[in-house]
């Protein structure tokens, strides 16, 4: 090799576009963050952390920490047992597994952003399919009796569909009650499908022998067998596909932007959303930038926790 | 003990997993449904999955004063050439298949001779880059997104196409995964080709590049994907163009442009935008989910 200078040539574009295009952003976040800029304006002034302080005190950003965190701790663990739960399931199939894989994967390939028109159409309150089928299932007798529970010899106005049928069903989208839990049912029907695909990996390098080990010392359960050597086995992959999720989640936005704009009042104000509004569509770039320092400290946290536990864990 | 037929609880597995089939695929069924069904069918939520497919009268059309009988067609014709005549379509379906080729294209021009230096040649500061690399894996490009719509808007870059394509021409991602690729390719065949006299630009273009194509084809898989689907980029540097939108940008306008309830053409447009990539991935499912979780590790 000696004097050959090549490295310089294939290194240089990607360490150039690294530092311009990754590095300096956060830096220009920094700064800008406690500025009050705006673009079009020829000057800016200081304003030290009060960017920062209007972050932590004010109520609609109160709003906007709390629907980032709900969301962030509704979708993740759900969106991880479905996907551990279908790829128990599939993996242990004789027949029909494949089909299962490819049609749970299926919404993680889809255009997000479109799926989630095709859900605003069939969760609106009026023409939308699902509260029809509900509703349809409020005179026949036996759906009604099951899920208001009245079976069981409860009241059915007391149980929540019960209560509907008499009343009405949720707008979904439209109630500040339901409109954060309808957008998080839309990121796990997303998302479920890819921690399915990557704990079936997780699984296929599980070793066989375990198996047969934790049955000569009396694991006959499926039960049994998946708490003493499946789980411990995926422990890498736990960590990995918790830490993902959780990122993947923080950085929700299609599915706001397109379907709630952030409301009703403030319910569906996720982080992302907040940084877009603020810094694209009213020009605010100071307090955009304070956002976009705190999500990055979210997600370097996030990220710093996980290698602690792959460090901790790894030997097995 | 595995050879215990459980038929039960094949049974039952079966039953769970079906159940979530069902719901993982009714907004795709939802979608195929709406785009053939006439507005009328849509709304009242009758005809099954085709509709009767009756000839309808396009109101529109009427009302641009031509005569009702040259306005009769059935909603699945309707459906679709609304579909198409409402929005630039096919201008916004170009549009993506350009960005996203030109993304791939540039990252891998970009990514494979670094990572071809960064395993396989030995120079100053060599760990101090791959350092560099690793911290780049951390910032997601998605959280960066305002410093880098000021710095392009900056230099007048915002509503271009270099805006939609100049963010992603570094992937520390793609990076990283060509160097462990590299790492298993064997020193005596880079060495072999400098004996016959090879320069070390041949080596990347002749020699890395041919060896790399499985990594290549996962990554691509991942690359195309994301920006296909991407929408919170173009959202942030678009505004107003339709010449320079990508589909799901075009899809938004459109559903925001809609009048009244047009839900047929909107369905009609959505699937048209979404099909493409499903229709890929169930011809090549396998090679979709392996470069997708191979390259899931971002």
């Amino acid at each position: 090799m000696g004097k050959s200078r090549a490295h310089y040539w294939f290194i240089g574009p990607a360490v150039a576009l690294m530092l311009l295009l990754l590095i300096m952003p956060v830096f220009v976040a920094a700064t800008l963050s406690m500025t009050d800029y705006s673009l079009g304006n020829s000057s800016f002034n200081w304003v030290g952390i009060e960017n920062y302080e209007k972050l932590f005190s004010r109520r609609s950003y109160q709003k906007m920490f709390s629907a980032s965190l709900t969301y962030v701790l509704v979708v993740v663990p759900i969106s991880v047992a479905l996907g551990l739960g279908s790829a128990l399931l599939i993996s242990s199939l004789r027949i029909g597994g494949e089909l299962y894989k490819a049609v749970f994967f299926l919404p993680v390939m889809a255009t997000l952003l479109a799926m989630a028109i095709v859900w605003e159409f069939a969760l609106n309150p009026i023409v939308g399919v699902v509260n029809d089928v509900l509703r349809s299932g409020c005179d026949i007798s036996w759906i009604h009796s099951m899920l208001s529970g009245s079976w069981l010899g409860y009241e059915p106005a007391t149980s929540w569909y019960g209560a509907a049928c008499i009343k009405k069903f949720p707008l979904w989208l439209g109630d500040k009650q339901y409109a954060l839990g309808t957008i998080a049912f839309i990121g796990i029907w997303q998302g479920f499908g890819f921690n399915m695909v990557l704990y079936l990996a997780g699984l296929t390098s599980v070793p066989r022998e375990l198996y047969q080990a934790a049955h000569m010392d009396g694991a006959d359960s499926a039960w049994e067998r998946f708490k003493l050597v499946t789980w411990p086995m995926l422990g890498p992959t736990n960590v990995f596909v918790i830490t993902i999720s959780s990122i993947r989640s923080f950085q929700v936005f299609d599915t706001v932007e397109a379907l709630t704009s952030g409301g009703p009042s403030k319910s569906t104000y996720v982080m992302v959303y907040a940084m877009f509004e603020k810094g694209v569509k009213q020009n605010l770039l100071g307090i955009g930038s304070a956002i976009t320092i705190v999500f990055l400290a979210f997600v370097l946290i996030l990220t710093l926790v996980q290698v602690y536990f792959v460090n901790r864990r790894v030997h097995y | 003990m595995l050879a215990r037929t459980n038929w039960l609880g094949e049974f039952f597995k079966h039953g769970v997993l079906l159940a979530g089939a069902i719901v993982v695929l009714l907004p795709f069924y939802l979608m195929l449904s709406y785009s053939l069904k006439s507005p009328h069918e849509i709304e009242a939520n009758v005809g099954g999955f085709f509709g009767s497919q009756e000839i309808m009268t396009d109101q529109r059309c009427v009302k641009a004063g031509n005569p009702e009988e040259d306005c009769l067609m059935r909603p699945i014709v309707y459906n679709y050439t609304a579909a198409f005549k409402e929005a630039p379509l096919v201008r916004y379906m170009l549009n993506g298949v350009f960005v996203t080729v030109t993304i791939f294209i540039i990252q891998v021009i970009v990514a494979l001779p670094c990572a071809y230096a960064l395993s396989k040649l030995r120079f100053w500061g060599r760990d101090v880059v791959f350092g560099m690399v690793i911290f780049c894996l951390l910032i997601p490009v998605h959280a960066i997104a305002l410093p880098l719509y000021i710095m392009l808007a900056k230099v007048g870059l915002t509503n271009t196409y270099g805006a939609l394509i100049i963010p992603w021409s570094i992937s520390v991602f793609g990076i990283f995964l060509m160097r462990q690729f590299f790492m298993t390719v064997p020193d005596d065949l880079i060495d072999a080709a400098r004996m016959d006299g090879m320069s070390e630009f041949s080596i990347v273009w002749q020699v890395m590049l041919p060896t790399a194509i499985p990594a290549l084809l996962a990554f691509g898989i991942f690359s195309v994907v994301a920006h296909w689907n991407d929408y919170y980029w173009p959202r942030v540097v678009i505004t107003g163009n339709k010449d320079l939108m990508t589909p799901p940008l075009g899809l938004r306008m459109f559903k925001s442009d809609m009048d009244g309830n047009e839900y047929g053409p909107m369905m009609a447009a959505t699937t048209v935008i979404v099909m493409p990539l499903v229709i890929i991935f169930l011809l090549a499912q396998r090679r979709f989910i392996e470069g997708i979780t191979m390259t899931g590790m971002k």
